[in-house]
């Protein structure tokens, strides 16, 4: 991998007295996709805006390609900024959004509409590049406000929650633009509060909770930290509360929450520990209606730093 | 270049909508033909005099109405007819001439002379103002003893016992007076009066009802994207400004246009008007920006917007001439960058006036557009931040 493109050091941000975002490091390499997951609200748009210079940090620096976020202007031209919103204007077509947003990074002339059609392209949009932005679907906007981000060739690109709300189809199309934009170089930060993208995209991932960067790794780093740790999830009826309880009095169970509908555990070994926890569902007065034991994963990860899951 | 981008996006999505196109360009031509033919269409104002005893002086003055072209003066006993009259809609306005007139002025003592009007029609204001002027004239002050006959609710005879009240006013109102400058201090009538008007209060008013763009463009996290970059706040804000004034100037210039060509407006000594039409759409520009960072939401704009328009312009003298109100009304008139505007093109169309005439206005028009530029700069910057 290359050299760190995008380099955060102790980024802080309050608002108000609140802590948004606690002293955050991260460094992102060209080529390379780094995820940044999270729950809602833990300070992931935060960290972005600091970084892409529309905030500023209370505390802490961000450099792209060496230079300073914060101080040069010009800098701006490095990054390629996917906003967690669509910001796009509903009553002018693609080509005119994209048109319009490509002369601010000082494109014009032919090379501007070569580059707003590598744009439509790249997104799959090119046949709908003349029609109104308010006459696309959802994933159609999702992905316009993708292209939008990419006109001007960004060494970095940022991407924030570019999935959400976004129907399957679309969701792979883009996950699969964004490795390809891995495979030409740019560096890519990406934040999702979905496991499963983060852990199939991102080459490293950063979890981020209540502001703070509670660890950092690749997906094996991040399981192997856990230990051979499984996850039994228990789907019940009745006080989930009182079977999440019952269940971490079992000796060997090292956490137990409510999440979705189910009991999460985390337990060092899933199958020797599995008629205990069962056992104690029964003594809850709880009965279980189906069980499922699972792999370390991310989610398991989550669980195991902050004992709470991260889906809510 | 990112600066002309951005008033060139924030233009071309006003073109293509409707609504604001219909204020901005159908609206103001539609009111400027309907009130310039409805002040035009009296060719003849008819006007009842009750005198209470004035003597010689009143004869003369009547003499002089009877005198001037498209007044028609006919007698009534007593205020109370001829209120009764003018709540009937069969006088444009009436006068009434004190006793003792005539030993007043022979004493060089102040004559106070009532001018009655329906305070909500716009003809009879503009009657009233053209016999205010022969009034004055003939040395004599005005009191526009106004009284409003509700269009809407009211009965007839509930009007009739405002008129009874009106009756004992007339004696003791002091404070509504005209200054004596003769026809100096009104607009010509017909579409000399409204076209002038309407354009302060269309531009203004378009303005700040378009000041909901800035706030959809900052909802739509636009501003944003454009900052993320290399775009300054500063470049975002004159971007903007450059949208509002393209507004305002367009505009003026439709109405402008419209008036000259097609119902003959002079519009005066054409280096001032220039300079009136470029600063009263700096004032609108400003406005308009400031009105986007005071309100929450386009619907808000939306209908703020307009009433406060629409009020700035009656109080400012651009529904009827200030120079029939009371000098407190006058006075707080002048508190909106309106009435200056007005007091300007007054100048420059029933005076002949130029540059140097409209000069004091326009330094106050330009302290305006300076004020609310510069607060809006203010405050569109901590939005940006
Ligand atoms: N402009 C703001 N004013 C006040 N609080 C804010 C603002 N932006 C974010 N926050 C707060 O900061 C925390 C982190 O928010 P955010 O960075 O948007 O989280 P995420 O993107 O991970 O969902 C939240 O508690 C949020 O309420
Ligand atoms: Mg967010």
């Amino acid at each position: 991998m290359g050299e760190d493109l995008l380099r955060c050091d102790g980024l802080r941000r309050t608002f108000g007295g609140r802590v948004a975002v606690d002293d955050v490091s991260l460094h992102v390499a060209a080529g390379e996709i780094y995820g940044l997951l999270g729950p809602n609200g833990a300070g992931k748009t935060t960290t972005i805006k600091m970084i892409c210079g529309l905030l500023d940090p209370d505390a802490g620096s961000v450099s792209v390609g060496g230079r300073s976020v914060e101080r040069e202007l010009a800098v701006r031209m490095l990054i390629g900024y996917v906003p967690q919103d669509v910001a796009l204007y509903p009553d002018l077509t693609a080509r005119e959004n994209l048109g319009f947003l490509g002369r601010l990074y000082h494109l014009r002339g032919r090379e501007l509409s070569a580059r707003v059609d590598e744009a439509l392209e790249l997104t799959d949009l090119q046949s709908r590049g003349g029609d109104r932005v308010d006459s696309f679907s959802g994933g159609m906007k999702r992905r316009l406000n993708i292209a939008a981000g990419l006109l001007h060739h960004p060494r970095l690109l940022v991407l924030d929650e570019p999935t959400v709300g976004v129907d399957p189809q679309s969701r792979h199309a883009i996950l699969e633009r964004v490795a390809e934009f891995r495979r030409r170089g740019m560096a890519v930060l990406y934040t999702t509060h979905y496991m499963e993208e983060a852990e199939r995209v991102c080459d490293r991932v950063g979890i981020i909770d209540h502001g703070r960067l509670i660890a950092e790794g690749t997906r094996r780093e991040l399981v192997d930290r856990l230990g051979q740790k499984d996850r039994i999830e228990l789907s019940a009826e009745g006080d989930l509360d009182a079977l999440a309880a019952a269940c971490r009095s079992v000796a060997g169970v090292e956490a137990a929450s409510v999440s979705d509908g189910a009991v999460q555990i985390v337990v060092g070994d899933g199958r020797r520990l599995l008629p205990e926890v069962i056992e104690a569902a029964e003594h809850a007065g709880v009965p279980v209606r189906s069980v499922d034991v699972v792999e370390p994963d991310l989610e398991a990860v989550f669980l195991h730093l902050t004992g709470t899951a991260l889906r809510e | 270049m990112t600066v002309l981008a951005i008033a060139q996006a924030s233009l071309r999505r006003l073109a293509r909508d409707r609504t604001a196109l219909f204020f901005l360009i159908v609206l103001p031509v539609v009111v400027i033909v309907i009130v310039g033919a409805t002040v035009r269409g009296f060719s003849t104002w008819k006007v009842g005099v009750v005198d209470l005893g004035a003597g010689s002086a009143g004869r003369t003055l009547v003499t002089a109405l009877e005198d001037t072209p498209g007044i028609a003066v006919s007698p009534y006993p007593n205020a109370k007819a001829l209120t009764k009259a003018i709540a009937r809609g069969e006088l444009n306005t009436g006068v009434v001439l004190p006793e003792g007139m005539a030993a007043a002025e022979q004493a060089g003592r102040t004559v106070s002379v009532g001018v009655v009007v329906e305070r909500a029609n716009t003809s009879m204001q503009a009657a009233a103002t053209a016999v205010g002027a022969v009034v004055q004239a003939e040395g004599a002050r005005v009191q526009a003893a106004q009284f409003a006959t509700r269009q809407a609710g009211g009965t007839f005879t509930a009007n009739l016992s405002l008129a009874k009240d009106l009756e004992g006013h007339l004696a003791r109102v002091e404070v509504r007076t005209v200054q004596a400058q003769a026809n100096a201090s009104i607009l010509p009538e017909g579409f000399s009066y409204s076209a002038p008007t309407e354009l302060v209060l269309f531009v203004f008013l378009s303005a700040i009802a378009g000041g909901a763009a800035i706030i959809e463009t900052r909802r739509l996290g636009l501003y944003e994207r454009i900052h993320a970059a290399p775009v300054r706040a500063g470049g975002i804000i004159v971007g903007e400004a450059i949208t509002y004034l393209a507004i305002a100037l367009g505009q003026s210039l439709l109405i402008v246009a419209v008036g000259a060509l097609a119902f003959g407006v002079s519009w005066g000594d054409p280096v001032a008007a220039a300079l009136l039409l470029v600063i009263w759409s700096l004032v609108g520009a400003g406005a308009g920006m400031l009105a986007g960072t005071l309100f929450k939401t386009p619907e808000q704009a939306g209908a703020i917007g307009p009433v406060t328009g629409i009020g700035f312009g009656m109080l400012g003298g651009c529904m009827w001439p200030l120079a029939i109100v009371s000098p407190v009304m006058r006075d707080i008139g002048h508190a909106t960058p309106h009435a200056w505007a007005v007091d300007a093109w007054t100048a420059l169309l029933a005076r002949g006036g130029t540059v140097v005439t409209i000069l004091p206005d326009l330094a106050v028009l330009a302290a305006f557009a300076a004020g609310f530029l510069v607060l809006a700069t203010l405050r569109l910057r901590r939005v940006l931040a």
